[in-house]
């Protein structure tokens, strides 16, 4: 398959200046900001709490906001364009992919400005934390891909979203329900635990599998993209 | 001369529902072909099929000497356009934005956006966001889209069906004069004034088959009552046969001032579709 940067770039550069047009985007951006700056005038801001908001980042950018844009090109009749054009599967899903990147990456850091958030790894937080967004990110593309409008795409947003950003939150009730311990594989889940061993010392060594883990969950959702983009490319 | 696209005994049939049946045709380079037919002939379902973006269920379609359906590099890409009706622009954009992507997609200087936007007439509205055109403006933009790579092969689904008579008076000249520079033209309508107007060839489709595929004056010749209409001074219209005895009729008439005009009794591609399919073309 060919790739060309020169396409990838063209529609980054077109969704850039559709967003900043788009209200509904940007407000739905907002919220992890409203809520980081409520939680920096606490006096103490726990991990967990850090992580909720980072994951509320990943949930409202990268899953909501990106299927919000793909499902916004089919409601639109705009992707069919794109399809017929010399555009490829990855120069398309890429561009947008890069934008909702940038779009999340800077909510997170922003918000974990606020917060002060300051781990003991840069390299390795940071690291987690790039990989994750980009399985969120596939995440949003494939529900944009299921879905035939925003509306639909944000209805179908909202479980995904509460699974997999705040899992986190029933891991108590694992004890209580054994058959909620596939819980403990969410690449949320594994983002908290390596951040917090991180910050009693661990390094990379001591963290693969979780970067292991949270690869395989990109891995996964990205065949599934692929797949459900080839079954749409013909006869949706 | 060689063939762009060749159908050949194309069938469509979705769920239950056949939309296309046993279809035979092929489209020379340089031409300009129309397929006419009424809403729900499966004008629309050709086009997706020719461009890939629907399968057949039977046949064979093939453009450019390969399989529809294969058609998906980006150096074929760049040799056909397309226009139906999801064929969607970027509402919040400016036409001049919207074209500009394109540009980038098929790696086209960006000074083609003034030749296509003035061949549509829409120069001045370069600026202006999509959201805020109206639908026939919406038509000639994504029909500006659908020529910014000069490709050698236009797949149009009824192209000015939101247009006024001026403006789709204009759209045809612009697709004359593309279609004398070389570009073959494969098109669907239902207003026959457009089929006689820009086809070298029509095809009637109905109901999901054609029913006959000719060039326009030879259908009308070949449909045409061999009798003339006079309309005389008293007001009244009278129908005379061709040959000897009508042509005396005439001249008598004629010599005595009696006539004010005389028509040849050539239908139009609409009778002759009525008179094929027995359908009107809406
Ligand atoms: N995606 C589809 N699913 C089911 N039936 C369809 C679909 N698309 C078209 N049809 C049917 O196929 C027939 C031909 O449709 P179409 O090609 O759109 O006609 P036209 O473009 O000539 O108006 C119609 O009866 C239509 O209802
Ligand atoms: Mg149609």
């Amino acid at each position: 398959m060919t790739f060309s940067m020169k396409r990838m770039y063209a529609i980054f550069q077109k969704d850039v200046r559709d967003l900043s047009k788009n209200m509904y985007i940007t407000t739905t951006m907002l919220m992890p900001l409203a809520l980081a700056i409520f939680y920096s005038t606490m006096d103490e801001v726990t991990m967990d709490m850090h992580y909720l908001i980072i994951n509320l980042c990943f949930a409202a950018v990268g899953v909501f906001v990106q299927s919000a844009i793909i499902a916004e090109e089919k409601e639109k009749n705009t992707l069919r364009g794109l399809m017929l054009s010399p555009a490829t599967l990855p120069e398309i899903l890429g561009g947008k992919s890069l934008v909702t990147l940038v779009l999340t990456m800077a909510t997170v850091l922003i918000c974990a400005l606020l917060m002060g958030y300051e781990p003991a790894n840069y390299m390795i937080v940071g690291g987690a934390i790039l990989i994750s967004c980009f399985f969120y990110i596939a995440l949003g593309t494939l529900v944009g891909l299921l879905t035939k409008s925003v509306v639909e795409a944000s209805v179908l947003a909202l479980p995904v979203m509460f699974i997999f950003s705040f899992g986190s939150l029933f891991l108590t009730l694992i004890e209580e329900y054994p058959i909620l311990s596939f819980i403990e594989y969410l690449p949320s889940v594994q983002l908290v635990e390596l951040a917090i061993e991180v910050e009693t010392g661990a390094v990379f060594a001591d963290l693969w599998s979780n970067f292991a883990i949270i690869l395989a969950w990109i891995v996964l959702a990205s065949l599934l993209t692929a797949v459900v983009y080839k079954k749409k490319e013909m006869d949706a | 001369m060689e063939n762009i696209i060749e159908v050949t005994s194309l069938a469509k049939i979705f769920g239950n529902q056949t939309a296309l049946e046993d279809v035979h045709f092929s489209v020379k380079k340089g031409e300009t072909f129309g397929f006419l037919g009424p809403s729900g002939s499966g004008k629309t379902t050709t086009i997706k099929i020719l461009t890939g973006q629907l399968s057949h269920t039977s046949g064979k379609a093939s453009v450019f000497g390969k399989p529809a359906a294969t058609l998906n590099k980006p150096q074929d890409r760049k040799r056909f356009g397309v226009i139906t009706d999801n064929s969607g622009l970027y509402q919040r954009l400016s036409i001049e934005d919207n074209l500009k992507l394109y540009c980038n997609l098929y790696d086209v200087p960006s000074i083609r956006i003034s030749e296509v936007l003035e061949m549509v007439s829409l120069s001045k509205e370069r600026k202006k966001n999509v959201a805020k055109l109206s639908k026939g403006m919406i038509q000639r933009v994504t029909l500006a889209r659908a020529l910014l790579h000069e490709p050698e092969l236009l797949f149009l689904d009824e192209p000015t069906s939101a247009l006024d008579p001026a403006n789709s008076k204009h759209i045809h000249e612009g697709l004359r004069e593309l279609n004398r520079k070389g570009t073959t033209i494969f098109l669907t309508t239902h207003d026959m004034g457009e089929a006689e107007s820009l086809c070298d060839r029509v095809a009637f489709l109905n109901k999901g088959r054609i029913q006959l595929l000719d060039e326009p004056k030879t259908l009308r010749r070949q449909f045409a009552e061999n009798t003339v209409l006079l309309e005389l001074q008293d007001g009244s219209n009278i129908t005379l046969p061709g040959g000897q005895e009508g042509a005396k009729e005439v001249y008598e008439r004629m010599a005595s001032g009696q006539v004010v005009s005389i028509h040849s009794n050539e239908p139009t591609l609409g009778d002759i579709f009525v008179e094929v399919t027995g359908r009107e073309l809406v």
